[in-house]
């Protein structure tokens, strides 16, 4: 019984997690629409008028970001990336490992643009998905 | 106050010199450099939050007793200095992305040609590319992309190329002008894959878009200026290549005439300029549609050059995305003879390709076609500038996202040799990484 209640306490734990909001913030510096997240994660919006855009990947959430906001499986985004940087000489995003990373480099960095899994606070959220 | 500045001041050289250690040659220790370097950019964060905290507190009146005049123009100065910070923590997360990447592939392979005008195909092991390149990140809008090659040539040397040296300034999203030697923008192969071996699907390139030394009968080099640029449109996003610059020539290396970017630029004034046209539907995913255009004025290095009014146009689609490749290109050539009154000569040349990864498994194919006016003497003077039919079978496996293996069989049926027509098969497998 008390395997069972233990297996049921962490699948619903694990189906919160799985349904768990996203957010894109921003520096406030950055206005950029919603549908204007994927251009900037591939590379092919770099300007936000005339600040230059910062994008920063998330590696703990990086997955859940690409599938959902960006549309694509990590394999492929590197390979975007690859071929970006190889013709147009362009750096991919640099990668931060936690929510609380991203969080400190988007408040402190102006044109950054990031995503977090855990709910911003009082951050420029730019999409929630 | 004075201590602090001082401290900042020593903070700021500490970064900087960790920027220009992380971009110097010594990669191998860039992990460390980049632990380094995080360290201190935390400790610069750490720094930033004292320094809101004092302003917070000077903006509680914490120091009630300065006159409201000095207390305002010190609070202003802070927030500058917090500013400047965040700024200068911007340009570093620029800067520090100059990361040395490249290519490098290597490979064994069995080639049954035979007939005179290209000798006997080769046999056995062969190192292929190492391929180099840098994308320093210097400041907002300034763009640059060094790429240095060394390949091994058929006499056993290896020589190194400055494959591109490119610097750029980007106005915005839709303007970026390059000047410098870079890959000529026709087409999508030669922009996109290049030296990249472990970029490519397939193990070999499209013999008539090889390199210039390898088969190719296209200017794949131009040294000049190029603007380029994307912008959203209603239909997708589309982009676009304009250039300009020396034309090339066609010079004897090491007995074969092949064409030559002329990098150290012209005695005449003969130019290359084209176009690059490009439309990403947004209605399909994956799909690039292209128009493109090229003119010049080639001659070669005859005791009586021949000169030749080189005007090409095309067309491109690819498709790549839900595990399909596909790539397609068709060039017409419309030359007209300007030193020996021969007219106009149509020649084309196309590929088309397709892939399909299951998992780490791509097998792929192709079939290309190039059927050059013998009579044009752009072709005529180019030691690979004969016709061709050519059909590719392969097999891609990716040990690694970053490590291919490929295995290839190709069959080619090489036209205009006369009697000496050749007809022979070819099977080459390539281990290829980047990095």
């Amino acid at each position: 019984m008390a395997i069972r209640k233990t297996f049921l306490a962490a699948s619903a734990f694990a189906a919160l997690g799985a349904q768990a909001d996203g957010y894109v913030i921003a520096h406030l510096t950055v206005n950029v629409a919603p549908e204007e997240v994927r251009q900037i994660f591939t590379g092919n919006m770099q300007f936000s008028g005339a600040r230059r855009l910062v994008p920063v990947d998330n590696g703990a959430v990086q997955g859940d970001f690409l599938y959902k906001v960006v549309r694509m499986d990590p394999d492929r985004y590197n390979a975007v990336w690859t071929r970006k940087a190889f013709r147009e000489g362009v750096a991919p995003p640099p990668v931060l490992l936690s929510d609380q990373e991203v969080m400190d480099f988007v408040r402190r960095t102006p044109g950054a643009i990031g995503y977090v899994g855990t709910n911003p606070g009082s951050a420029n959220v730019i999409l929630k998905y | 106050m004075g201590g602090e500045k001082l401290n900042i001041t020593r903070q700021s050289a500490c970064l900087g010199l960790a920027g220009i250690l992380l971009a110097g040659p010594a990669l191998a220790d860039d992990a460390a450099r980049i632990r380094e370097l995080e360290k201190k950019l935390e400790r610069s964060m750490q720094r930033i939050d004292e320094l809101s905290a004092k302003v917070q507190r000077l903006e509680q009146g914490a120091t009630a007793a300065a006159p409201a005049a000095d207390q305002e123009a010190r609070v202003e100065a802070l927030e500058r200095r917090v500013g400047q910070l965040g700024d200068g923590i911007s340009r570093r997360v620029l800067e520090d992305n100059t990361l040395l990447r490249g290519f490098a592939d290597v490979g064994a392979g069995y080639s049954g040609e035979n007939n005179p005008s290209f000798g006997r195909g080769r046999k056995g092991f062969g190192v292929g590319n190492l391929d180099l390149y840098l994308t320093p990140q210097i400041g907002e809008r300034v763009r640059s992309l060094v790429e240095l090659n060394f390949e091994v040539g058929e006499d056993g040397h290896t020589d190194a190329d400055l494959e591109r040296a490119q610097l750029g300034y980007a106005f915005s999203d839709a303007a970026t002008v390059w000047l410098g030697r870079f890959h000529t923008p026709y087409g999508y192969w030669n922009t996109a894959y290049h030296h990249g071996a472990q970029l490519q699907t397939s193990l070999s390139r499209p013999r008539f878009l090889d390199f210039e030394d390898r088969g190719g009968i296209l200017p794949a080099h131009t040294v000049g200026t190029w603007l380029s640029g994307s912008v959203p449109a209603a239909a997708g996003q589309f982009g676009y290549d304009l250039y300009g610059g020396n034309a090339q020539r066609i010079e004897t290396d090491a007995g074969r005439r092949t064409l030559n970017p002329m990098a150290w630029g012209r005695r005449d004034s003969a130019y290359t300029a084209g176009f690059n046209a490009w439309l990403e539907p947004g209605a399909v995913d994956g799909l690039r549609l292209g128009l493109h255009g090229l003119r010049s004025t080639i001659e070669d290095d005859a005791a009586a050059p021949n000169r030749t009014r080189l005007a090409m146009v095309g067309g491109y689609g690819v498709y790549q995305a839900n595990h399909w490749e596909v790539l397609a290109e068709y060039f017409q050539f419309g030359n007209r003879d300007l030193s020996g009154g021969s007219g106009l000569h149509r020649s084309r040349a196309g590929y088309a390709q397709a892939g399909y990864a299951w998992g780490a498994v791509t097998p792929y194919a192709r079939l290309e076609s190039a059927r050059l006016d013998q009579r044009d003497s752009y072709f005529l003077s180019q030691y690979y500038g004969r016709s061709y039919r050519r059909g590719v079978l392969g097999l891609r496996y990716d040990l690694d996202p970053r490590a291919a293996l490929k295995f290839e069989f190709a069959n080619t049926d090489q036209r205009d040799l006369g009697a000496a027509n050749d007809r022979y098969n070819e099977a080459r497998i390539q281990y290829s990484i980047r990095f």
